[in-house]
């Protein structure tokens, strides 16, 4: 297990070398409108600075190649770059913002796994009842649901027909843990739909797919109860393919609750990215990215070794 | 197997009522794209509608069956253009996005090896920039615009589902036919187009519907969040962002109507998708349109016929 895992962490340090070289090149296909950016920001302040000073500060007059080693040699000693605009450096904004974000996945995931896996196994017990029918179908709806028109609903009709209003100033965990938990508790609600909508039905159709099969027959002739049946028998056999496509929607949560994060004014990474994209503020931007790659690649790895708990038949290799 | 009448339509129509309904609906989101400018009360003037601020903020009435935005524009008007744009960039999107993950994904399973390995490992480290932070940086970079829209959202897509694609095709090419096609000098290119594509059709097909959806939520979360389509174009989710946030207490239709075109566009474009996944699922059945059993049938009859002659000949005889 350990040498598996030591294993994996290894084999991330090449992929993540190449997300590094695509997302710089990526920032780098048109750098002249950083340059112009930079030198309109400083002209705003009050101060002159000339194209090419503009490209010497960005770092811009060295050749593509040794920008991208500089880059990864600050990357290795915890440098991401200055941000442009902000006076910060990149590493102390992702640095007090990923907490943020990263307990709005969590939260959300909580919440749509909570309601996905019970819903789902219902579902499955009961299949072509009128509940089932009417759960698979809410469940399309809210898959189908723009997050972003149902976030700008939620802010709009309580405040007027209860006159609760969703509060939108951030309250940091540390700073209260209840004003906190109330200030999440509606953009991961939101979050969690879209989520729970495509994982309810995957839920039902995996494990239907188990029920069809002859040991779960046996299952019911020995008399188990049912909810043995469906829980030791069914759904853990259909874990597998749940755990992989759980794990492939908290990468989709992330380019979801950039959304999220920008509407309900809360100040993590999505929304910083977001800002520095349309500032073209291209090191925060790239520092961003990356931080979101290291943190879909640890899911995949945690997926991965989860497999092993879900069948013991599966050998890590 | 019965026999299949209609073709696919046929028996989607037979077996899956309300898919074959949202094909409609989507059928008919379609034609409002397309004659937009027939169907509009209000038409484009200069590729774009111009506001007129004495009718701003009407309530749904006769004359604007939507009512009218904060410009004064009659809001069915851009509804139908706004359909337009998804259509356009939906549709393109699609094609465009199947065609890049199959080129991607059976290239990568038929010629193997090296390439596959280098492939493969590029597309791992791809997918772990989450879709719609590559869809913000490359919008960003490339401007706005519905050309660079489509681009933007099909390349990622195609490459994501270039992997389901490779796995598809790899179990076909270690089928038997396939070998056989390869012990009998079928190059890579023949087995390519000849065995894999037409094998992995089903799975193609089936995945059409569920792009076209996520292609039209993608698009209209890139518009809401100022990274789509220019300005004055009409699009739903600019709409939203533009006027029905901050008008959606003093006028909610102008909220209201975008997000429930979004909606149903992409609920009708799931369900069509459920509906072929089952109509087409191919652990359930074969391959589709690759083996006629009616052609056999007819060559056996012939055979047998022929035999029946030939034994009557002689009978004849004796």
């Amino acid at each position: 297990m350990g040498k598996y895992v030591t294993k994996r962490l290894l084999l991330l340090i090449p992929t993540l070398f190449l997300v590094c070289l695509m997302v710089f090149v990526l920032m780098r296909m048109v750098p002249g409108s950083a340059v112009e950016m930079v030198v309109y920001n400083f002209k705003q302040n009050g101060q002159v600075i000339t194209e090419a000073e503009a490209r010497a500060r960005l770092g811009l007059d060295k050749p593509a190649v040794e920008q991208f080693f500089v880059w990864i040699w600050g990357m290795l000693h915890g440098d991401l770059g200055d941000c442009l605009f902000r006076g910060d450096t990149v590493w102390h904004v992702i640095s007090s913002e990923l907490p943020v974000s990263l307990e709005l996945a969590i939260m959300s995931f909580i919440i749509s796994t909570a309601a996905s896996i019970p819903l789902g196994l219902f579902c499955a017990a009961h299949p072509d009842t009128a509940a089932d029918v009417a759960i698979r179908t809410l469940s399309v709806i809210f898959a189908s649901v723009p997050v972003f028109w149902i976030g700008t609903m939620v802010l709009v009709y309580p405040a007027v027909w209860w006159g609760y209003s969703v509060p939108l100033t951030f309250v940091p965990i540390t700073k209260g843990f209840v004003a906190n938990m109330k200030m999440f508790l509606v953009p991961s609600l939101v979050a969690a739909l879209t989520t729970c909508g495509n994982n309810i039905r995957f839920v039902r159709t995996c494990t239907l797919e188990v029920m069809r099969q002859d040991y779960v027959r046996t299952a019911w002739a020995k008399g188990a109860k049912e909810r043995r049946v469906m829980f030791s028998h069914a759904f853990r056999n259909a874990l597998i393919p749940v755990v992989t496509m759980f794990g492939g929607s908290v990468a989709g949560m992330i380019g979801g609750n950039v959304v999220i994060e920008n509407m309900f004014n809360i100040p993590g990474i999505g929304q910083q990215v977001v800002t520095a994209l349309s500032n073209r503020d291209y090191p925060l931007a790239q520092g961003c990215t990356v931080v979101f790659a290291i943190f879909v690649m640890l899911v995949n790895l945690i997926v991965d070794i989860t497999y092993k708990w879900c069948d013991p038949r599966v050998t890590l290799e | 197997m019965e026999k299949k009448k209609g073709g696919l339509l046929g028996t989607l129509w037979r077996t899956k009522k309300v898919s074959f309904f949202c094909m409609l609906v989507l059928l008919a989101f379609i034609f409002a794209a397309v004659f937009a400018d027939a169907l509009a009360p209000q038409k484009m003037q200069n590729g774009m509608l111009q506001s007129r601020l004495l009718e701003a903020m009407q309530a749904p009435s006769l004359k604007h069956p939507l009512g009218t935005d904060a410009m004064g524009r009659d809001l069915l008007s851009y509804m139908l253009y706004g359909a337009r744009t998804s259509v356009i960039i939906g549709l393109t999107c699609t094609v465009l996005t199947t065609a890049i993950s199959v080129v991607l994904g059976a290239s990568s399973a038929v010629i193997g090896g090296r390439f596959d390995l280098y492939l493969q490992r590029v597309i791992d480290a791809w997918q772990c920039i989450p879709g719609m932070l590559v869809s913000l940086i490359l919008m960003s970079m490339f401007g706005s615009g519905i050309p660079q829209m489509i681009l933007v959202l099909s390349i990622p897509g195609g490459i994501g589902g270039s992997r389901m694609i490779r796995s598809a095709a790899i179990s076909v090419k270690d089928s038997g036919y396939c070998n056989m096609s390869r012990m009998m000098g079928g190059g890579s290119h023949w087995r390519l187009w000849k065995h894999v594509v037409p094998n992995v059709m089903p799975l193609i097909l089936m995945n059409l519907a569920n792009c076209l959806g996520g292609t039209i939520m993608a698009e209209s979360t890139l518009s809401f969040l100022g990274f789509g389509v220019p300005v004055n174009t009409p699009d739903w989710g600019a709409l939203l962002t533009a006027q029905g946030r901050s008008k959606m207490y003093s006028a909610p239709w102008i909220g209201l109507a975008p997000g429930i075109a979004i909606t149903l566009m992409v609920f009708a474009a799931a369900m069509l998708g459920d509906g072929l996944r089952d109509v087409l699922d191919p652990r359930l059945k074969g391959g589709m349109g690759t083996f006629s059993l009616k052609k056999i049938h007819k060559i056996a009859a012939k055979y047998v016929a022929s035999l029946k002659k030939e034994g009557a000949k002689a009978n004849a005889k004796a």
